[in-house]
């Protein structure tokens, strides 16, 4: 049984880690395209982002929230060695989701809309975009780079060595880039603006660009860490698919793109995603983390039967409310304006 | 400040800071569920007007509240990684209800603040009170998680290792009913007479009478009826805690000697080193009576526990007595609103003065409370299985992560107040 809950377990957390990234990696994009878009086009697309997330960002941010619980209750040992490691990263990435979620609500909801005021919002919404994207990518990359370290006494090896390198950086960036595209991608079929579609439409090869280049530049900075990502990568007949449909995927979002048909953009563009992070997150199978001692796998990391029961049927029997009221909420927000 | 205190302070501080905005979100959704419900029920557009006002602020209010419960869900990890890895696997249960708890709460939250006009009137209703119901639960089972810290049970250690666990044992242990009762009842309180307290303000100020007539009304009926139930709610958490805890219940009495008879202090202070009350005024017998039912009963001292397991008397101490003179306080402020409501049917401007002067109260009452429960557990973070120190993290530097939240949570705190300003001002 015990093998059973794992694997039922393992199918939440990819869906909890899927569904984050694709719902709410595009909420953090819509802060970086604060940041990018021309000043003429700024305040459309700031009453579109206000439209379309302001329904839902609360909703998004909980799937973080339920990886974290499946991860504590039900691996504790890994939550153990993660929390103890990346102590900086964690508390990097909190700053910004609190500065972040705060910003965007108070931009919105402040009862006098002065000028001033309403810039400082946007300029710490789109700050704290970035600055988590960045960190979320950092942290990713940290629990496959084989550097995680809960036991040290050296300040550098339990406090920088775990995340501190080219490899988490980039995979930072790559983050950034993705979650812009994702937003992108969204955003597109909600405004009516024509030049903002146009924009976004000249803007979204570019990202496809940025992904390319600077996933092939984690790739090759990963020959610099101690688990040798790439190699693995290669070695993973799961992971090759991924990345292969992932690439094949590119011409559909161009094909949609083009055509104007923005539901295929955004379904293609959220299974690309997916793809890219499925890859990434079964290279080291069936290991959940990578520490200086070794691959720290899903069953050696899991809690005791009992508890592995209980955390199978919330999750299951939550799923039960929470994806019919989550379907409910998409198709009242999202359907009218399609 | 060392890293065990620095901690302490850092996971003290964001629990505090997150509980304000917690217990806003598990009520305010009810009182805008009344005033909505009025307005579908009589078409009265100060309802409406009044459920759009609230709605604002509790839109702030609860984006505060789950990016502070995001930090906190990790923080537990961060700070106290043994503690989780240990414990995580027996009350993580309460913790996966939480969070569907929560999934429900942001989902309806997001259909109530966007859905006017969308949804019909009556479906619409509905989620702003879901909002409410799975807040309220998820307040529950949180509390529950923190009772197991203080009544462990569900579990048991063989060799060194956690065997045995049962994770609904652990959840329903023996502090969870009267933490999470006693805890509700405050919620409801402390929020209804805050909200109360703004209302009578600008009743006072002659502004738009008649939203600020029905929002007082409202909020009144729910902050008075729990101000006159919650002492005895708290006579019973009292009860428990004798059995449960009783190093924490003498310490929050600072009864040094084990005696029966033991009489109850009102005021003085704890004197650790000399073991006794200072200019404090006993009552003889009402703690026995008060603990225990029973003028004669005997209630064990401090003196009969090693030193090095006391928590803090004199926080303790103090926190308690805080807490227990607010709810008196409140139950008669309770008595005499219930009195002009039956026998005058008006509320004299004294007494709105009095609501004003008093709106904090009921936070005051919920951190002293949490301190005199939390503090009063040390030094165990699990009662009698694992000490606060045992269970930090390894990783140096506690104080910089004390000072960024503390840095952060006050800007957030100083943003909150200047919004809900500037919200009352442009409603008011
Ligand atoms: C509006 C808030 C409020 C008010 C007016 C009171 N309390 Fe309280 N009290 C709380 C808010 C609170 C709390 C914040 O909700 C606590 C912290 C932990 C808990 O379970 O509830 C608490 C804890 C708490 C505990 C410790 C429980 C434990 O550690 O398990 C006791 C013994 C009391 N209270 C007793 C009282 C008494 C005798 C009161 C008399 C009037 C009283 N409280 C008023
Ligand atoms: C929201 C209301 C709460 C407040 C205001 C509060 C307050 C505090 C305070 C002041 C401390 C520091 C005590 C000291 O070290 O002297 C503390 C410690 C702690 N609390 Fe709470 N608490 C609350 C609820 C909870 C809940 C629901 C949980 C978990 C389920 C929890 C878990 C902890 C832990 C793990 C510690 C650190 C270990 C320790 O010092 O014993 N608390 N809390
Ligand atoms: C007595 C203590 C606590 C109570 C009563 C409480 C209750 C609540 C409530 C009602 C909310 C909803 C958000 C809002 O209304 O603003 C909330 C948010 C949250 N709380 Fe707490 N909480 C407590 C302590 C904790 C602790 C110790 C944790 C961490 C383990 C936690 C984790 C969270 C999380 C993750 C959210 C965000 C949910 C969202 O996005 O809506 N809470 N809390």
């Amino acid at each position: 049984m015990v093998d059973l809950y794992v694997n039922i377990l393992i199918f939440f957390i990819s869906a909890s880690a899927i569904l984050y990234v694709a719902l709410g990696g595009a909420d953090f994009g819509a802060g970086i395209l604060e940041w990018i878009v021309p000043k003429e086009l700024k305040e459309a697309q700031q009453n579109v982002i206000n439209k379309a997330m302001g329904p839902v960002w609360e909703a998004n941010h909980m799937w973080l929230i339920i990886l974290v619980v499946i991860l504590f209750m039900g691996f504790p040992k890994a939550f153990h060695v993660i929390v103890v490691s990346l102590h900086f990263p964690l508390v990097a990435l909190l700053v910004g989701i609190v500065l972040r979620g705060c910003a965007f609500t108070f931009r919105h909801y402040d009862a006098v809309k002065d000028e001033t005021s309403q810039k400082a919002y946007s300029f710490f919404f789109s700050l704290s975009s970035v600055w988590s994207s960045i960190w979320l990518g950092v942290i990713a990359a940290s629990l496959t780079r084989g550097l995680l370290h809960a036991k040290g006494q050296d300040p550098y090896e339990i406090y920088l060595e775990p995340w501190f390198g080219l490899f988490p950086f980039l995979m930072g960036l790559f983050t950034l880039t993705i979650f812009t595209f994702l937003a992108c991608s969204y955003l597109i079929g909600e405004t009516r603006d024509e030049r903002l579609k146009s924009y976004y439409q000249k803007l979204v090869p570019i990202l496809n660009i940025g992904v390319v280049l600077l996933g092939g530049l984690v790739f090759l900075s990963s020959y610099l860490e101690p688990t040798q990502f790439m190699n693995s990568f290669f070695t993973s007949p799961f992971s090759l698919a991924c990345l292969f449909l992932a690439s094949v995927l590119f011409y559909f979002i161009w094909f949609y793109f083009k055509y104007f048909s923005f539901w295929m953009v955004r379904v293609v563009a959220a299974a690309q995603v997916s793809l890219i992070l499925m890859g990434w997150f079964f290279v080291h199978w069936p290991n959940l983390i990578e520490t200086k001692e070794g691959g720290l796998s899903f069953y050696e990391a899991a809690a005791p039967e009992p508890t592995l029961k209980q955390l199978v049927l919330a999750l299951v029997i939550g799923s039960f409310f929470i994806f019919p009221s989550l379907f409910y909420l998409l198709n009242i927000f999202k359907s009218k304006q399609a | 400040m060392d890293d065990l205190l620095a901690a302490r302070l850092s996971m003290g501080f964001s629990l505090g800071f997150h509980i304000i905005f917690a217990a806003i979100g598990m009520t305010m959704p009810f009182l805008m569920s009344v005033a909505h419900y009025k307005y579908l029920k009589t078409k009265d557009e100060a309802y409406l007007k009044l459920t759009k006002m609230w709605m604002k602020g509790v839109a702030i209010l609860f984006a505060v509240g789950a990016v502070s419960g995001t930090v906190l869900s990790f923080e537990l990890g961060l700070l106290w990684p043994e503690f989780m890895k240990w414990a995580g696997p027996i009350i993580g249960m309460p913790f996966s209800w939480e969070g569907t708890a929560f999934f429900i709460e942001a989902v309806a939250l997001g259909l109530f603040l966007y859905g006017w006009n969308r949804m019909n009137p009556w479906i619409h209703w509905m989620t702003g009170l879901i909002v409410g119901i799975s807040g309220f639960a998820s307040g529950i089972f949180v509390v529950a998680a923190n009772a197991w810290m203080n009544a462990p049970q569900g579990f048991k250690v063989e060799q060194g290792q956690v065997v045995g666990i049962e994770p609904l044992t652990a959840m329903f242990n023996p502090a969870w009913f009267h933490q999470s009762l006693h805890m509700q009842v405050a919620a409801l309180q402390a929020v209804g007479l805050a909200v109360a307290g703004v209302h009578a303000y600008l009743l006072l100020k002659k502004r738009n009478k008649s939203i600020h007539q029905k929002a007082f009304l409202i909020a009144m009926t729910m902050a008075a009826s729990c101000s006159l139930i919650q002492p005895l709610v708290g006579h019973f958490s009292a009860q428990r805690v004798a059995v449960l805890q009783p190093v924490k219940l003498a310490a929050m009495e600072g009864h040094f000697e084990t005696s029966s008879q033991a009489p109850l202090y009102i005021g003085g202070f704890p004197d650790e080193e000399k073991g006794e009350m200072v200019g404090a005024i006993p009552i003889p017998g009402l703690l026995s009576f008060l603990a225990f039912n029973d003028f004669e009963a005997e209630v064990k001292g401090l003196n009969d526990f090693p030193k090095e397991n006391w928590p803090p008397v004199m926080v303790v101490h103090i926190s308690f007595q805080i807490m227990v003179a607010i709810g008196t306080l409140l139950s008669l402020w309770a008595l005499i609103y219930f009195f002009l409501l039956i026998f005058r049917k008006k509320y004299p401007p004294w007494f709105l003065k009095i609501t004003v002067i008093f709106s904090p109260l009921g936070f005051i009452a919920i951190e002293s409370g949490w301190i005199t429960t939390e503090v009063g557990r040390q030094p165990w973070i699990i009662y009698e299985w694992m000490k606060a120190e045992e269970a930090l993290t390894s990783v140096p530097g506690m104080t910089y992560h004390f000072y960024i939240f503390l840095v952060l949570y006050l800007f957030l705190a100083f943003m909150t107040a200047w919004l809900l300003k500037r919200l009352v001002t442009y409603y008011g």
